[in-house]
């Protein structure tokens, strides 16, 4: 009888062991299989995500506004720089509801649900004792209740736009896993005056237009500026030699000096990925080839030698590859050589003409503009020549330039007829095509590399 | 034309007619007849049927029904040892359906049958795994007791609380795992809908996340990322965003409800342990 409880407490004891495991955590045994559910859904539409004001933990004046102004203006650009990727539907700053400072790290995710966002992003600013400004940064996930991401970014208070800047750019990288663009400055040319008689200047300002300002007087006329890889310095093309010649303009000094010191018609410069070389088209004898040369400066080396005009060098990221138009074979094509102008190939065959090629920061695709059937277009195609993709449909687009991260080309647009000109961009997707905004006509944008 | 001629006339002539004949026939046997396009059929998705094991399960209440208040002759109880002022109250079914003979087990499984079978059709297969072990053990005194109650006449219905064991083994069949499979899709799918695609490419990727479940359909602990298939250089930067993405449709839409408790662990698995495979459309 004894034996007989004493067993059947054992066995108690060893049913009530795994009933006991099931409740708290089911045991993850290899033998159990899972059962499999495969889910297909998403969508390709911009995604909701709320930006409400930031709040700050005690109202303190700076020399850029306090800091409860700072906070409403700080989550603008947020919201702002998220729209205009095309890939973000933002509500707010304005019409949400307040976020108390506690709230920051311990956001009422109730609230926001209803709202339909899928993302939030609360922030703060808190004036240091030292005068400088920390600008604090939070993405959560609205339905899974996660905390995605969160930056902090102490500047002085005349920084604050970039730090707010930089806080858009961690959201973007998060949520869409490309690295950011926000923080980066845009250079361009600036048009104003008449059609027969414009003025061109060059500008730069950051990538939401703010900051605006010239670097160029417009006493002659001005070309192609370009970022060198670090954002410190431009080339660009002048006439102010009553010929046009590239110039390497340094931006912190504003120091200029002609590329090389022939004296004869270069243009068309760019710098490579390392920003040690430049590569330009230079005019010697009737015959335009592409050289390269030290960005200190130096003796310029040719890199082609057909006869016709070479042009619009471009480097691949790893800098072993260039891209290039020739006319060699009776119309404008893309051609790609190895970084000594070795291996020439043609990889352009669509039936028109193809100029400025750009070799994506990425590496996979050269975007271009097209001509053809009356109409210029920004395409890509990858560096073998396949997979020609036209992302524009207007009646003159011209001269891209890649985003940093190789997602979004920024190009001018001609109209018909006024010639007026003005910036553009577009996903590498064709979709999201938006207007960069500039208090001027504008044309022959460049991107500046993100900024430190 | 001489006999002969009408004759050799005659009998050419059914010779052609009798080839003429056999080659319609043979020709007529060698051209396949026009393939009559089958009929249409009408396809519905499986996806409104309620959840069930694929075992039969009868409900207690049909165990304690079936062995109807007859069993135990009353002559037999009368003279119990305690005195019963009343008609007992019914003691506890799943010892009392037994009488002393198991015959009546047979009955029980006899009744359940063509019941479960009404309810669920498609689980015939798996009846075989009928609760009889436990109520196959008779009972003696209970047995005795007269089982009509003051409420005989309500009915087969036995409103005592009823603590028969459910069946022991469940058993999850392609048909209960389809089941699950589309309660738990249904569920998710709004969620995985609002998931925003982060750029070309990462269409291709699909995640494997698994989620272990407690019995209310809460998560037992964090989703974890298993696999990620389709990764290539163009999507590579997307892994993660989509792995986000399918913690965000599973979350969004959790916790699963109305999922069946005896399908919750079996020998073949169960809703206790998940994989959701997921992947953006296109």
């Amino acid at each position: 009888m004894k034996i007989g409880t004493m067993r059947l407490g054992l066995l108690a004891l060893l049913f009530a062991i795994p009933a006991v495991a099931q409740e708290t955590a089911p045991p993850a045994t290899d033998d159990d299989a899972p059962l499999e559910v495969d889910i297909v859904g998403g969508i390709s539409e911009p995604m909701p995500i709320a930006v409400p004001v930031m709040p700050t933990p005690a109202a303190t004046p700076t020399a850029q506004g306090d800091t409860v102004s700072l906070g409403r203006q700080v989550a603008e650009i947020v919201s702002n720089d998220l729209r205009s990727s095309g890939l973000f539907t933002p509500v707010g700053p304005g019409g949400l509801p307040a976020v108390s400072f506690a709230q920051v790290t311990a956001p009422d995710l109730a609230t926001w649900r209803p709202m339909n966002a899928q993302a939030l992003v609360q922030g703060f600013v808190r004036a240091e004792g030292d005068g400088d400004l920390t600008i604090g940064c939070y993405l959560y996930d609205v339905s899974a209740g996660t905390e995605l991401t969160r930056q902090g970014f102490t500047v002085a208070p005349a920084n604050w736009r970039r730090a707010a800047h930089k806080c858009a750019d961690a959201i973007y990288a998060r949520l869409t896993g490309e690295t950011a663009y926000f923080d980066t400055r845009l250079v361009y040319v600036a048009e104003t005056g008449p059609k027969a008689k414009r003025v061109k200047r060059i500008a730069v300002m950051d990538s939401d237009g703010s900051n605006h300002r010239f670097l160029t007087t417009g006493q002659s006329t001005v070309l192609t500026p370009r970022f060198s890889p670090r954002g410190g310095q431009l080339v660009y093309m002048t006439y102010a030699d009553k010929l046009p010649r590239v110039y390497v303009l340094d931006l912190a000094s504003g120091r200029q000096r002609p590329l090389v010191a022939a004296q004869n018609m270069t243009f068309a410069a760019r710098y490579s990925p390392d920003g040690r070389n430049i590569l330009f088209s230079m005019a010697v004898a009737g015959n335009t080839d592409i050289y390269r040369v030290s960005a200190e400066g130096g003796q310029p080396q040719r890199l082609t030698n057909a006869p016709g005009i070479d042009t619009g060098g471009s480097y691949a990221p790893d800098g072993t590859r260039i891209v290039f138009e020739s006319d060699r074979g009776g119309s404008q094509q893309l051609y790609v050589m190895g970084g000594d102008g070795a291996n020439q190939r043609r990889i352009s065959f669509g039936g028109a003409a193809y100029a400025t090629p750009v070799w994506s920061p990425r590496g996979d695709v050269i975007a271009f503009t097209r001509i053809g059937g009356g109409r210029f277009r920004i395409g890509t195609m990858t560096p073998a020549g396949a997979g020609e993709k036209l992302l524009t449909e207007s009646w003159q687009d011209e001269g891209p330039s890649w985003a940093p991260n190789g997602r979004v080309i920024m190009f001018h647009r001609t109209a018909q007829g006024s010639g007026k000109a003005d910036l553009w961009s577009v996903d590498l997707t064709g979709v999201n095509e938006r207007r960069i905004p500039t208090p001027l006509d504008g044309s022959d944008p460049s991107w500046s590399p993100l900024l430190d | 034309m001489d006999r002969a001629d009408g004759a050799g006339l005659g009998a050419a002539m059914a010779g052609h007619v009798a080839l003429f004949g056999a080659l319609s026939l043979g020709l007529a046997a060698a051209i396949p007849p026009k393939p009559v396009p089958p009929p249409s059929m009408e396809v519905e998705f499986v996806e409104e049927i309620a959840l069930q094991s694929a075992t039969a399960q009868p409900s207690p209440q049909e165990q304690a029904a079936a062995v109807a208040p007859e069993i135990g002759r009353v002559d037999e109880a009368m003279p119990a040892p305690a005195p019963l002022p009343e008609p007992l109250p019914a003691p506890p079914p799943a010892k009392t359906i037994m009488p002393e003979k198991p015959a009546p087990a047979k009955a029980v499984a006899a009744k359940v049958k063509p019941e479960t079978a009404k309810a669920k059709p498609l689980a015939k297969a798996k009846t075989e795994a009928l609760p009889t072990a436990k109520s196959t053990k008779p009972e003696k005194t209970a047995a005795r007791a007269p089982r009509i109650g003051k409420d005989f006449l309500a009915g087969l219905s036995d409103p005592s609380p009823v603590t028969a064991d459910t069946p022991a083994a469940a058993v999850m069949s392609a048909v209960a795992l389809a089941d699950i499979q589309a309660a738990i899709k249904r569920q998710i799918q709004p969620c995985a809908d609002r998931q925003v695609n982060p750029g070309p490419g990462a269409s291709r990727i699909t995640v494997k996340l698994n989620l272990r479940l407690n019995r209310d359909g809460s998560l037992a602990s964090a989703p974890r990322v298993v696999s990620a298939s389709g990764v290539d250089d163009e999507n590579s930067r997307y892994e993660k965003r989509v792995a986000d993405l399918a913690i965000a449709a599973y979350k969004g839409c959790a916790p699963l409800k109305g999922l069946p408790d005896d399908l919750y662990r079996t020998a073949k698995g169960g809703w206790s342990n998940v994989n959701m495979n997921y992947k953006l459309p296109g």
